[in-house]
This record gives structure tokens, C-alpha cells and sequence, in this order.
């Protein structure tokens, strides 16, 4: 609105590197990212609600694929198909768990570059803060996370399996493991918006991440792949939050305190990159 | 909103710049492949923190904007005209932030709402409630302004019960016109608005025309793309022409029409001159009579200009005779550029008009006298036959294709026709 007593904000457009005024930039991410909240909220109801409007199971689909994963490598492992090992949880429990995270983590991995390749329309028309398309995948994730969390708890319920006080720490590593996989999201999306490489080669990544994780199977102790899938950093977060919610301790707090670090990183990173980046995508997006 | 207040506001600030544009230049690239590639190096460059050279033309590229300035000022509307691709929606685009300048600086003041984006994030599944609160989000708009503004825009958009419909059961004209309403109302500083106001039936239109009167008056200032030249000159004091994304022209509006329409209509303006000249045939192939020459006189003075449309003019014929020939006549059909076939616009056959003209051997110009050139501005092309016998049969000369030009006179509305005519008043006491 034009109003007569605010003085009008002046921002100024040059071909130069942003990163050459750091400080006005870094000003600018915080202001668009508080100015972004209200639009990010709008934008996620938006998009939910249309989601589940033009679906007939609507909010099912949140837990119906973790459901079929469950179902089928319990009765693989029931049936000594797949061979995993001891969990310390009843194995249902134990993958349902398990893979909720896995693919939290996957919907954090892709979230950006969706959220860049739906919004496409909005972006090459109206200049709005970019952060708010991005908070808007990562509260859908919150939301998609917390419905499968009512089947885990009923899960819980059945198995009779009690938590120890270190859940409430849970969150803590879930939210660094979504740190992570939107971090490295976002450091691929710019490059993703310009090349359909980039989605395709994700897909195949996360079949082939999926392997070297211990979400259907428990960490392995020794051997060459022992050491693939500790060096993993999805490993500790996913491991972490997992057993602070059952078990209720850290397994190996330093591999835990460096992946975390590393996902704060990345996240950091992919915002700067995303960022600076997204101007030029938009320009050759719609040439 | 207290109009009194914002009266006096306005004239305070009435010189206010809200807009600068300073040399700015946007290259493109054609080839898809290469653009991708560009787009990461230029990514990598800012990435690092790197000059990108952007100054310069990698291979492939070209300037699709170049080095074009512009004011604006609070309350002031700028119309922006130039034919397809040359530029017009790079430059708002630039404007908006959506895209980096290649060279030269934009400096903004104030919020900017590109209506470019006529419903941009409408979900067709969604009502149209749903809608308007995320369109204006977009747009910039908390809640709480949101909820201040919905009515209004509810009744700008006409859209009465179907609010609470989903938008995919909206007409075109019913969604993009709510797309309008969000838009105006999201009170800009700048509106930046390309090609839309034909949205609509011609009530909807002229209530737009209102509106955006309204908002001019409460300081907001536009830039206006449009081919409707009424829409233009309505609405804006000045306007650029840019013309393969230079800006030919910045001044008032008339004059940026005109010389957008003249390079519209009359293509390659600086080729056709109004003349044509040969040397005659040689003696096998001269069936006794040369066109040399088809020119414009006005006042037997030859025009070296494309006539204006409405001028009093002589179409001139020259040609040589070999040898005394009687009963000549001559046809000149006018054809539009674009018209190939079919009647043409103009006919005139001196059989017809039982003219014939007896010519002794030596130089002559057949003149055709035209006390008002009818034809609206354009380019056209003429044949010409001079023809012997009565009837015509024999074909003495003819040229099959000579183009020539109308300009209008500055001042002059478009048109297709000129109609000569004068006024008068007759009252009754």
C-alpha cells in the first residue's frame, strides 16, 4: 500500500555478484525469510488442501505407502526372504519407524526442486521471497511426518513397547536430518531447474542411498560395508532419532555431532546458493 | 482511505522518482542447449563471487535489451510499445527483480506488482476465496490486509456467488478478471501491467480504465504494455518505443506511437521510397512503349517521401515511344501488402474512364490525378498495365510489383480509408 508517512524501501538491481555486498545480502536473506512466513503458511495450505481435495483417500495417502513398505518386508523377513538381523524392535515397529524417517529424509532431499517445479508459474512472473516456496515443502513435510507418527504410535501401542525420556530429544535429530536433506536439495535445485538430469539422477541416487542407510535393516557392526554405511551421514541422524525414541540413548555421539554439523552446513549453503542462484534459473526457465 | 489527505500528499511529492532505469542491457541466446549452459556458468560465477563478464556477447547471444534508461516518477504512467520480441517484457521483468540486469543498474522504490501474472498461483482446484487469499499473498499482502481488501475485490471481480466455487468452473473472463481485482488491490507502488487489460467484456474493461485512473490519481504509478494504441494514449504521459530491444524513443506519447506504427505498418520504411525508375528495353524485347518511371508528384513537385494518406497527389507514369501508337490506355490495380489475390483496394482503368491517350514517339508521363489519397497508412503494391487496342488486348508494358508507402500525417487517427470531409453547425434559435 501506498503509505504517505513510511518511507518507500529502494532496493537496487546490478549485474554484480550479490556475494560482493555480503552484509546487505545476508540482511536481505533474514528480511525474506521473516517476510516470507505468512505466505509460506498460505502457500502450504494451498497446496495441501488442493492435494487432498482431488483425491478420494486424501490424507490416506500419507500413510499408505509406509503401511505397504511395512507389510511387505515384514512378511520378507517373516518368510526369511530378506534376512536383516536382530532389531530391537519388533521388526514391524522397527521398519514402519524406520522408513517414516527414511522417507522424510527423501521428501527433504526433493522438496526444493519440487517446490522450484511447481512454482514455476508464480516465479517467472512475481518477484516474492523465494525462502517462502521452500518453507512452505518443509512445513508439508512436517505435516506429512506427523501423520505417519499416529500409525507409529499405534504401532507402539500394540507392541507394547515403552519410550524412554530421551524422545523428546527425538525431535532434535529428525529436524537435522531434514536440515540435511533440504541442504543438499537446495544445493542441487538451481542446477535441477535448468537440467531434467538432476531430478532423474535424485531418483536413482536415493534407490542406491536407500542401501547404505539402516532403515530395513539394523547397523551393521563389521566389514567393508560397515564402514560405507557409517560414513554415511544420514546414518547417525536416522539412527539417532530413532533409537532416542526407543532405546534412549545416542549410539555414537560423535559421528552424531559431526553429521549434525554437516547438515547445518549444507543447509546454510544451499539457502546461499539457492538464493543467488535463482535469478539466472528463472531467466533461462522461461526462455 | 483519507483522499484528502493523499491529495495533498501527492502534489508534495509529485516529483518523486519511484523508478530508475540506467542503461540497462539483457542478452539472450537462442540455441537451448547453450542458454542451460550459460545459465550454470553464470550461476557458478555469482556463486563464487566472480565478475561474469556480462558486458560482453559469449557465442550464441545477442542483446535483447540494450542500453536503455527511463524515469519514472510517483503517479505517472509509461507506456511501453514495440512489436513482438523486442524487448518490452524483458525490460519489466528486469523491473520486477525477476532477473539480473546484464549491464546498467534498476533502482526501485517501493513495493512493485507485476500484473503480468494475471492469476499467477491460482489453483484451479481451490474456490475462488482460497485463491484470492493466496494470489494476494504472492502479491505481498499479510492477512490482516488481505481480509481489509476481500470484499472489494469481490465486487470488483463480479464474481458474486461463485466465490465459493472451485476457479476450474470459472469462465476465462470470470478468472481473469478476478486475477485484476487481486492485483489492483494489492495497492502497488508500481504496477507493472502487460497486455491484460483486454481481459473482459467492454464494461469490465472500461471499469479497469477507471480504476487504474483512480489508482494514478492516488500516486501509483504504471508501466503500461499494450498493441491497443487507445489504451496507451489514454492512460500514459509518455512512452518508450523500443525497437529490437533499443529504445528508439522516449517522449510523449503521440510521437511513440506514431513511429511504432509507421515501422508496423510500413515495413522496411527506409527501402520503399515512392519511386521507381528502369532504363528502357532494348529493341527485341520493347513491345514500342518503356515504363521508366512511377513516382508521386504533389503540386509538380516529385515527392521523395511516401505520401500521406488524405494528400492531394498526381500519380505519375513515365514512359518512352518508340514509334507514334494511338489508343493507349493504362490500368492500376493497389493491392494491401499482405493481399495476394481478390479484389484489389484501388482500381483505376482509363478504358473505363474513356480515356485514351495518343502518343507520338519521345518521352511522356501519364499523370493520375488523386484529390485525396484514399488509402489509410500501410504499405501496398501497385500494378501497372498500359495496354493498346479497344478493347485493351495488347499488353504494351507493365509492372507487376511496385511497393510503395502512406504514412499519416502526426495528429491524424489510424485508419484504413481516408474520408474526405469537412464540419459544420447548424443551429436552431
Amino acid at each position: 500500500m501506498p503509505k504517505p508517512d513510511s518511507p518507500l524501501p529502494e532496493v537496487v538491481y546490478t549485474p554484480d555478484s550479490r556475494l560482493q555486498h555480503p552484509l546487505a545480502l545476508l540482511k536481505a536473506m533474514g528480511q525474506d525469510l521473516l517476510a516470507s512466513r505468512e505466505l509460506a503458511w498460505r502457500l502450504m495450505v494451498r497446496d495441501m488442501s488442493a492435494q487432498y481435495r482431488q483425491s478420494l483417500l486424501g490424507f490416506a495417502w500419507a500413510f499408505v505407502p509406509p503401511i505397504v513398505t511395512a507389510i511387505g518386508l515384514t512378511l520378507a523377513n517373516n518368510a526369511n526372504v530378506l534376512n536383516v538381523g536382530v532389531t530391537e524392535l519388533p521388526y514391524p515397529a522397527y521398519v514402519m519407524f524406520s522408513v517414516s524417517l527414511w522417507q522424510t529424509f527423501t521428501e527433504a532431499l526433493t522438496g526444493p526442486l519440487q517446490a522450484i517445479t511447481t512454482a514455476k508459474p508464480m516465479l517467472v512472473r512475481i518477484n516474492f521471497p523465494r525462502e517462502a516456496i521452500i518453507l512452505s515443502k518443509l512445513g508439508q513435510i512436517f505435516v506429512n511426518f506427523g501423520i505417519k507418527l499416529i500409525l507409529i504410535v499405534g504401532l507402539f501401542i500394540w507392541f507394547k513397547i515403552s519410550v524412554p525420556w530421551t524422545i523428546v530429544l527425538a525431535p532434535v535429530a529428525l529436524i537435522h536430518l531434514i536440515a540435511l536433506g533440504t541442504g543438499i536439495g537446495l544445493i542441487l535445485a538451481p542446477i535441477g531447474g535448468l537440467y531434467e538430469d538432476v531430478s532423474k539422477g535424485l531418483t536413482l541416487l536415493i534407490g542406491i542411498w536407500l542401501f547404505f542407510t539402516p532403515v530395513i535393516f539394523p547397523v551393521p557392526q563389521s566389514g567393508l560395508f560397515a564402514t560405507l554405511v557409517q560414513l554415511n551421514p544420514v546414518t547417525p541422524l536416522l539412527v539417532s532419532a530413532r533409537d532416542l525414541a526407543t532405546v534412549g540413548m545416542v549410539p555414537d555421539s560423535t559421528h552424531f555431532g559431526i553429521a549434525s554439523l554437516l547438515a547445518i552446513a549444507s543447509l546454510l549453503l544451499g539457502w546461499l546458493i539457492y538464493r543467488l542462484s535463482l535469478p539466472f534459473v528463472i531467466e533461462r526457465m522461461s526462455a | 482511505m483519507d483522499s484528502a489527505i493523499e491529495t495533498v500528499d501527492q502534489s508534495l511529492a509529485s516529483k518523486e522518482v519511484v523508478l530508475t532505469v540506467d542503461q540497462v542491457s539483457k542478452k539472450f541466446c537462442r540455441s537451448l542447449k547453450r542458454s542451460l549452459m550459460y545459465g550454470i556458468q553464470d550461476i557458478g560465477s555469482e556463486i563464487l563471487g566472480l565478475g561474469r563478464h556480462s558486458d560482453t556477447l559469449r557465442k550464441g547471444e545477442f542483446w535483447a535489451l540494450q542500453q536503455v534508461s527511463l524515469t519514472l516518477n510517483k503517479g505517472e504512467a509509461l507506456g511501453l510499445v514495440g512489436s513482438n520480441g523486442s524487448g518490452k517484457t524483458t525490460l519489466l521483468r528486469i523491473i520486477s527483480g525477476l532477473i539480473k540486469p546484464d549491464t546498467g543498474n534498476v533502482k526501485v522504490k517501493g513495493h512493485v506488482a507485476p500484473l503480468i501474472a494475471l492469476g499467477a498461483g491460482f489453483n484451479p482446484v481451490l474456490t475462488g476465496r482460497e485463491n484470492i487469499y493466496a494470489n494476494m499473498s504472492i502479491l505481498g499482502l499479510s492477512n490482516r490486509e488481505i481480509h481489509q481488501q476481500f470484499d472489494q475485490v469481490v465486487d470488483f471481480a463480479e464474481i458474486g456467488e461463485a466465490i465459493d466455487a472451485p476457479v476450474h468452473s470459472y469462465s476465462s473472463g470470470m478468472a481473469a478478471r478476478l486475477g485484476f481485482a487481486c492485483a489492483v488491490h494489492a495497492k502497488p507502488n508500481i504496477l507493472l501491467i502487460d497486455e491484460v487489460l483486454a481481459v473482459g467484456d467492454v464494461k469490465f474493461r472500461l471499469k479497469c480504465d477507471r480504476k487504474l485512473r483512480e489508482l494514478k490519481d492516488q500516486g501509483t504509478s504504471f508501466i503500461l504494455v499494450s498493441h491497443n494504441a487507445y489504451t496507451i494514449l489514454a492512460i500514459c504521459s509518455s512512452a518508450i518505443y523500443l525497437k529490437k530491444g533499443e529504445a528508439l524513443f522516449w517522449g510523449d506519447t503521440h510521437t511513440a506511437m506514431q513511429r511504432y506504427e509507421e515501422d508496423l505498418f510500413i515495413q522496411d520504411s527506409q527501402k520503399i521510397t515512392g519511386q521507381f525508375f528502369r532504363s528502357e528495353k532494348d529493341l527485341k524485347n520493347s513491345n514500342g512503349l518503356d515504363i521508366t518511371g512511377l513516382f508521386f508528384r504533389e503540386d509538380g513537385h516529385i515527392l521523395e517521401t511516401s505520401p500521406f494518406s488524405g494528400q492531394s497527389i498526381d500519380f505519375c507514369i513515365r514512359c518512352r515511344v518508340r514509334e507514334a501508337i494511338s489508343r493507349v490506355s493504362v490500368r492500376i490495380a493497389i493491392r494491401d501488402l499482405s493481399q495476394e489475390e481478390g479484389d484489389p483496394l484501388l482500381f483505376f482503368n482509363s478504358y473505363d474512364d474513356q480515356v485514351y491517350l495518343d502518343l507520338p514517339a519521345g518521352e511522356h508521363e501519364v499523370r493520375v490525378r488523386m484529390l485525396y489519397l484514399g488509402l489509410g497508412m500501410g504499405t501496398y503494391t501497385m500494378r501497372v498495365f498500359v495496354a493498346q487496342g479497344d478493347p485493351p488486348a495488347y499488353t504494351l508494358d507493365r509492372v507487376d510489383y511496385f511497393r510503395f508507402a502512406v504514412r499519416k500525417q502526426p495528429g491524424q487517427g489510424k485508419a484504413q480509408f481516408y474520408q474526405p470531409h469537412s464540419w459544420s453547425l447548424q443551429s436552431e434559435q
